[in-house]
């Protein structure tokens, strides 16, 4: 019943996507095949933003109800998280991988298509619903950047290669992106306060985005205290996009989630 | 702590010797944690109502008040200076991940759990001994550490105190206010003055204002076309994805069945096979579908959702599967009311999900209403809820909010010299933004004013008993 064919956009972004990071690996010097990547990459996320605009428009209501459709957003953020570092630190391959994990994040909902509706029921329909998975999604983009700087630095020492690997820019990401997720997990509390009566239930969704908060929080002091302990830290971040997972996807599996209140994400 | 660059790396410093590091805070968790299971074996969780008011308000003052004092008077004290420096910090984040971790994994219900978890508390996590003691060393930690940086107070530590304080505030007054919290329904009938509500233990309780409900109302969105196995009624989860919205002239395709909806009533009667639009109560929706199939062989038929009146229709598409109407979901559901409070004030208002109407201290929230006859419902169910500590938690809340904007700015420049990144250390990488210690003395590595007030701050090198 869609007027339009969400698998269409889809496909064009991922190829999209693909060919500009083709083109980033191959250009060499060459002046118009990177202005071509750049513009590739960049267009990605152009369709993308097209058909979320249009989506929104079609359904009458934010498209954030569904994992899906928060994949949707992440899928579109974090090229961008990826092309600002890279345009900043000069690091190519942070493109790659976030460009990579944008791809197989919509080869998801490819794969699993979403059921797009109209419904959005009553608890969700508030001026809080969009700042808060907005800030929140950001949120998990900036600290998969981070996390893509750890894994690399942590690959990198593990086979044996003597190369130095500077962890500011995941600092930074973790900064901003902590910042964000603060911004979400408040302004969640200040919603729930209006929809259910309390800013805080320990509900499981609000547990696991307790911990998540506070794994990066861990990460933070740790990086002040031991600036140079880089491996700890490493893994640090790596063991807290796990939570992040957990607390973004795994949540609905947990037997501990069986009364929660979060159910609509399904 | 040491002012001397020169000192060479010393050896593992003995357990408890000044200044503490992260091996003393993991045996300060370890002890915190067998006591408190200990406790919890013995002598049972934790009475939540125990620190209703006042007693909340000196625990509060006087747990703050010892942060406060004992880092004026005591400073010098190992403990007390632990306190106020990260490795306390991140070994009580540890304490309250591991146990708040638990809690994400174990239903926190008695019903469903084993006998022994329920004895640990595990089952009641936030009520238990464990999490009082972590909570206690996590809040020491943060008061400290906010103790020792506003004294004195200097402009440039604004972003580290709004998220400090804030979070101390938040959580202190959050904890604090559990047991002032009150939560009641009202159940409310049309055209009758409730005065009485229940709390969730079924005690009833006199309301200082009487609510009347009006009227009811529910708005919906139209029913789904769904396709199911006819025998069990269960959606056919190939299908799902493809379920789409009935309205007039609607069409879709699920798994090879062309649908098309050829009228649609929000309201309907049934006469004589057929149906008509009609205004009644229990009214239910219907459509006219016609279904073809992939050699092009069609059926038509009327389906409905039926109401708590009258029955469902199917139409049966082969002898296996039929197309369906789904029960059709809420899309706004409120109640009109009149409030009615002692001094006299009649209030006309409405009671929305996702807007509560504050009354004498009340907030009065839309929570449910008889879900077995859905949008004729004559019943609502309010319910009413009185925070007073509500205030603090917020003064927290908008305090972190500004400090999440600090946050974002700490970010540092790019470094320039990425050429002469230092050589990798004995155990370590060298992340190059050491380098910029590397020619800074002892000396004035300890001075705040030297330091610009972004750039991290490492504390000199004296906990090799860290991890
Ligand atoms: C909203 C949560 C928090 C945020 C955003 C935050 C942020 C920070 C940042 C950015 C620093 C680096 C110094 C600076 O900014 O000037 C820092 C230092 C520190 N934080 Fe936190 N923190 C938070 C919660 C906590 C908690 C829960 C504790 C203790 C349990 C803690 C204890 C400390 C300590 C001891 C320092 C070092 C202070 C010093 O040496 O002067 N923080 N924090």
């Amino acid at each position: 019943m869609m007027p339009i064919d969400p698998t269409l956009f889809t496909i064009a972004a991922i190829v999209l996507w693909a060919l500009g990071m083709l083109l980033f690996a191959f250009a060499g010097e060459k002046k118009v095949l990177k202005w071509a990547a750049h513009g590739s990459f960049l267009a990605g996320v152009g369709v993308l933003v097209v058909f979320t605009w249009l989506l929104w428009d079609i359904l009458g209501r934010p498209p954030m109800r569904t994992l899906g459709e928060t994949r949707l957003w992440y899928a579109m953020f974090l090229p961008v998280i990826g092309y600002a570092t890279y345009i900043r630190w000069d690091y190519k391959w942070i493109l790659h991988y976030s460009g990579a994990m944008a791809i197989l994040f919509l080869a998801i909902n490819l794969i699993y298509p979403d059921n797009y509706d109209r419904d959005l029921m009553p608890a969700l329909q508030s001026i809080w619903f969009v700042p808060h998975v907005i800030v929140y999604i950001f949120a998990y983009a900036l600290l998969a950047g981070a996390t893509i700087v750890a894994v690399k630095g942590l690959f990198i020492k593990y086979t044996g290669r003597n190369r130095t690997w500077s962890m500011q820019p995941a600092d930074n990401l973790v900064y901003l992106g902590l910042g964000f997720l603060t911004l979400g997990l408040l302004f969640g509390a200040l919603w729930g306060k209006e929809a259910w009566g309390h800013y805080w239930m320990w509900d499981p969704k609000e547990t696991w985005a307790f911990l998540t908060w506070i794994g990066y929080l861990a990460y933070i002091h740790y990086r002040y205290h031991k600036p140079k302990r880089i491996t700890a830290a490493m893994w640090m971040l790596a063991g807290a996009f796990i939570i992040l997972l957990i607390a973004w996807f795994g949540v609905n599996y947990l037997p501990s989630a069986a009364n929660s209140v979060h159910t609509y994400s399904q | 702590m040491s002012l001397n660059n020169e000192i060479p790396k010393m050896k593992k410093k003995p357990v408890w010797v000044a200044p503490w590091g992260y091996t003393e805070g993991w045996l300060i968790c370890a002890g915190l944690l067998i006591t408190g299971l200990a406790l919890q074996l013995t002598a049972g969780g934790l009475d939540s109502k125990a620190l209703s008011w006042p007693a909340n308000i000196i625990t509060g003052g006087m747990f703050t008040g010892l942060i406060a004092g004992g880092w004026l008077l005591f400073r010098g004290n190992p403990l007390v200076n632990w306190l106020a420096r990260v490795p306390a910090a991140v070994t009580s984040i540890a304490l309250i991940t591991f146990l708040v971790l638990i809690m994400g994994f174990t239903l926190q219900e008695n019903e469903g759990n084993p006998l022994w978890v329920q004895q640990l508390g595990l089952s009641n996590m936030t009520g238990s001994w464990p999490f009082l003691f972590g909570m206690m060393f996590f809040l020491s930690s943060l008061g400290m550490a906010t103790m020792k940086r506003i004294t004195p107070m200097k402009g440039r530590n604004i972003g580290f105190f709004l998220n400090h304080a804030g979070l101390y505030i938040a959580i202190l007054g959050g904890l604090l206010g559990a047991a002032d919290l009150k939560r009641v329904t009202m159940d409310l009938y049309e055209g009758e003055v409730v005065w009485g509500a229940t709390d969730r233990q079924g005690h009833y309780m006199d309301m200082p204002f009487a609510v009347e409900l009006e009227r009811f109302n529910m708005e919906e969105y139209n029913p789904k076309i769904a396709l199911i196995v006819t025998e069990t009624g269960r959606i056919v989860p190939e299908a799902i994805s493809e379920m789409f919205e009935i309205d007039t002239g609607h069409r879709g395709n699920m798994i090879g069945w062309d649908v098309e909806v050829l009228k649609f009533y929000a309201m309907s009667g049934r006469i004589d096979g057929r149906f008509e639009p009609v205004v009644d109560y229990g009214a239910p929706p219907s459509a006219l579908v016609r279904v073809t199939d992939t050699s092009g062989q069609s059926i038509e038929g009327w389906i409905t959702s039926g109401s708590f009146m009258y029955p469902h229709q199917l139409l049966n598409i082969d002898h296996e599967h039929s197309v369906a109407m789904t029960i059709p979901r809420a899309s706004h559901y409120s109640s009109d009311v009149v409030i009615y409070t002692p001094s006299g004030d009649l209030i006309e208002t409405n009671i929305e999900v996702n807007h509560p109407v504050s009354v004498n201290g009340w907030k009065l929230y839309q929570y449910s209403y008889d879900d077995r006859f859905g949008k004729w419902s004559s019943t609502s169910v309010i319910e009413a809820i009185r925070d007073p500590w509500l205030p603090v938690v917020y003064t927290g809340i908008f305090m972190l909010i500004a400090g999440s904007i600090y946050l974002m700015t700490l970010g540092k420049a790019p470094e320039k010299d990425s050429e002469n990144r230092p050589e990798r250390d004995e155990e370590e990488m060298s992340s190059p933004e050491n380098k910029k210690y590397e020619g800074i003395t002892a000396e004035n590595r300890m001075s705040e004013e030297s330091m610009p007030g972004r750039v991290t701050k490492p504390e000199p090198e004296t906990e090799l008993a860290g991890v």
